[in-house]
């Protein structure tokens, strides 16, 4: 899966590339309006990431044309620009989400997930994690070829995660993608304990194994070693 | 006290003494000269009754207006003037008369010839001139009054004009323009500076407003770098539980000045009008949802909901900003609540009313709408959800108060 970033920051340019690298995406970079025309002109990506505030050029009118260029890809706006406005407009655009700065890595990673699956009918509607299974369309959770009952948030936790396995997954993160932007708010996360605690037991009452591990009051990490 | 007032009390008084010590000034010259005028019509009265004595002998007498007495004895002639009373079978009243006197020695013989005239009485005299003065008095303030008062309408108008558009200067506007102040000099400088002055404000208060979006705004991508820095530096497979900790310690700061930044932001789009699109929002709908989004955190501290909530209450406002409200005022009697109480929460047609359980509070419950402002300075938010607050209801002409009662702290957004 090929990425093109357009960031102007070069410094957040290379994090998110380095992480999406990690996750086996090609990275290509553009910082700036024309890097980005250039790119866009001559390649075909499946995802984009655009940051609107760009020097050379607004960076709403790139969402044109990527829409152009590249009918298939799937576009991902991020910036700073908190608006309700930009974001209703980039999505009037054709964008195909929006993320705003600062965002967690985890989530980035998390929306360009679903954005493939959305934009990639070919792509496989079941994510694995060892001997979990989950079905995204129907919603179905397997571990070990059984049907395991969870709750929403439950489920919403062990999606996230397995999207992001192997990585420490913050307890912010966790919350504002289960819970919606508004938890932020909250000032404590101590609730999201609860959930992981059923939903570790659920998982360990099948198959016995413990995957989801405390990382000092940081957050968790979905891992099997 | 209005200037017109001041004014005419100001004319009121100084026309009062005039006419005072005008009144004194004619009553003593008029007695004066009544005086005068009246001892020598006295003095030729007696000098022509010494001519009748003189030359055909005859003594007259009209009592009491002329009296002759002989007198015997060579006193000096001389001359006395003086004023006595002679009671009046007539009038029945005793009557001041002027009376002269003069020793004249006619033939060989002395004779007192006193010759009298009634005086205008003192207090007749006194009487009259107050009226006359009193009347040109009222007469004289009343024009004064009338023409003062058509004049100073007339002439104060420009400046009632300047004062009545001053009064509505509002900062949402990007420039303060008076309309013209008239021919007087004084209104037209005084129009003048007002122009300087509220323009020198209100390019201060944009540059403010500028200043403290542009200042949120630029603190949003070197958090977002550092965020991701942290996040990126929290995957090494090789850290301790030590490394753990300081990236955790860091990482939590770094978001929490990122949302401080967030809400200020936020403070400043409200302020600056930012959220003019406006629909029907259901309320309703908007509390159900956030109550649901935060029945974890609420049942992790025990808390009870007491809801009340009135289905399809619809008000003119802001998407966003009727989300942020709720959400803020939720979680304040969420933060200020001690475990195993109740939060109560009522949605009608005019009042949103949020509540909790909770001490009262000690200082001055107004400085609670106060940004940054923490009743327990060690708390860990920001101060600045009730502030919000605020300035979501003024932007939607809608009032909050707050009231300790019973024990619980209600917090009342009448619509």
């Amino acid at each position: 899966m090929k990425i093109l970033i357009i960031e102007d920051e070069k410094e957040l340019l290379s994090t998110i590339k380095n992480y999406l690298e990690s996750e086996n995406y090609i990275c290509e970079t553009a910082d700036s309006f024309f890097a980005a025309e250039d790119s866009l002109s001559s390649f075909n990506y499946d995802i984009v990431l655009l940051d609107l505030t760009l020097p050379g050029g607004d960076g709403l009118d790139l969402i044109k044309l990527v829409r152009d260029m590249n009918k298939q890809a799937g576009l991902l706006i991020l910036s700073a620009r908190d608006s309700l406005d930009d974001k209703i407009t980039g999505l009037d655009m054709g964008a195909d989400d929006y993320i705003t700065k600062p965002f967690h890595l985890a989530e980035l990673n998390s929306r360009i997930r679903s954005l493939l699956r959305r934009r990639h009918f070919d792509l496989s509607n079941e994510l694995m994690f060892n001997d979990i299974k989950i079905n995204t369309d129907s919603g179905d959770v397997y571990i070990e070829g059984q049907k395991t009952e969870l709750t929403r948030k439950e489920y919403d936790i062990l999606v996230y995660m397995i999207v992001n396995h192997n990585r420490v997954i913050t307890r912010d993160a966790l919350a504002e993608h289960v819970w919606g932007d508004s938890i932020s708010y909250a000032d404590n996360f101590d609730f999201i304990y609860s959930h992981i605690k059923n939903l570790r037991k659920k998982i360990e009452h099948v198959n016995g194994k413990n995957y989801i591990h405390n990382i000092y009051g940081l957050g968790y990490k979905l891992t099997d070693e | 006290m209005r200037l017109i007032e001041k004014t005419g009390r100001a004319y009121f008084w100084i026309s009062l003494s005039a006419f005072v010590v005008a009144g004194a000034i004619i009553y003593f010259a008029l007695t004066y000269i009544l005086r005068k005028t009246l001892n020598e019509n006295l003095l030729s009265d007696i000098e022509a009754v010494k001519r009748n004595i003189a030359e055909k002998n005859i003594i007259p007498s009209y009592s009491p207006y002329i009296d002759v007495k002989e007198v015997a004895g060579s006193n000096k002639p001389g001359l006395e003037a003086s004023d006595t009373l002679i009671f009046d079978q007539g009038e029945q009243e005793s009557i001041t008369f002027r009376q002269v006197s003069r020793l004249v020695s006619i033939n060989g013989k002395n004779y007192l010839i006193t010759a009298r005239e009634a005086l205008l009485e003192k207090s007749d005299l006194a009487l009259t001139i107050a009226v006359v003065t009193g009347s040109v008095l009222i007469a004289l303030l009343v024009i004064i009054f009338l023409v003062n008062r058509k004049l100073s309408l007339r002439l104060w108008k420009p400046f009632y004009r300047i004062l009545d558009e001053l009064k509505r200067f509002s900062f949402k506007s990007n420039e303060f323009r008076f309309s013209s102040a008239g021919d007087l000099e004084e209104f037209n400088e005084l129009k003048y500076d007002l122009e300087i002055l509220t323009g020198k404000i209100l390019s201060d208060y944009q540059a403010l407003k500028r200043f403290s979006e542009d200042a949120s705004h630029e603190m949003q991508t070197p958090l977002a770098i550092i965020q991701s820095k942290l996040e990126t530096l929290m995957q090494h497979a090789d850290l301790d539980k030590e490394q753990y900790e300081l990236i955790n310690t860091a990482y939590s700061y770094t978001l929490k000045v990122s949302r401080l930044a967030q809400t200020l932001l936020l403070l400043t789009k409200i302020s600056n009008d930012q959220f003019a699109d406006k629909q029907m929002v259901n309320l309703s709908e908007i509390l159900k949802e956030k109550i649901s989004v935060l029945e974890d955190i609420f049942n992790d501290k025990q808390l009870m909901v007491m809801k009340d909530i009135e289905e399809g209450i619809k008000k003119e406002t802001n998407t966003y900003l009727a989300e942020s409200l709720v959400m803020n005022l939720l979680m304040n009697a969420f933060s200020h609540s001690s475990s195993y109480s109740t939060v109560g929460i009522v949605l009608d047609e005019n009042e949103l009313i949020i509540s909790n359980t909770g001490l009262p509070f000690l200082s001055d419950p107004d400085k609670m709408f106060d940004r940054f402002f923490k009743e327990d300075k060690s708390s860990s938010s920001h101060g600045l959800g009730l502030s919000i607050v605020k300035e979501i209801c003024s932007a939607n002409r809608w009032k909050i108060r707050y009231q300790y009662e019973n024990g619980r702290h209600n917090f009342i957004v009448t619509f």
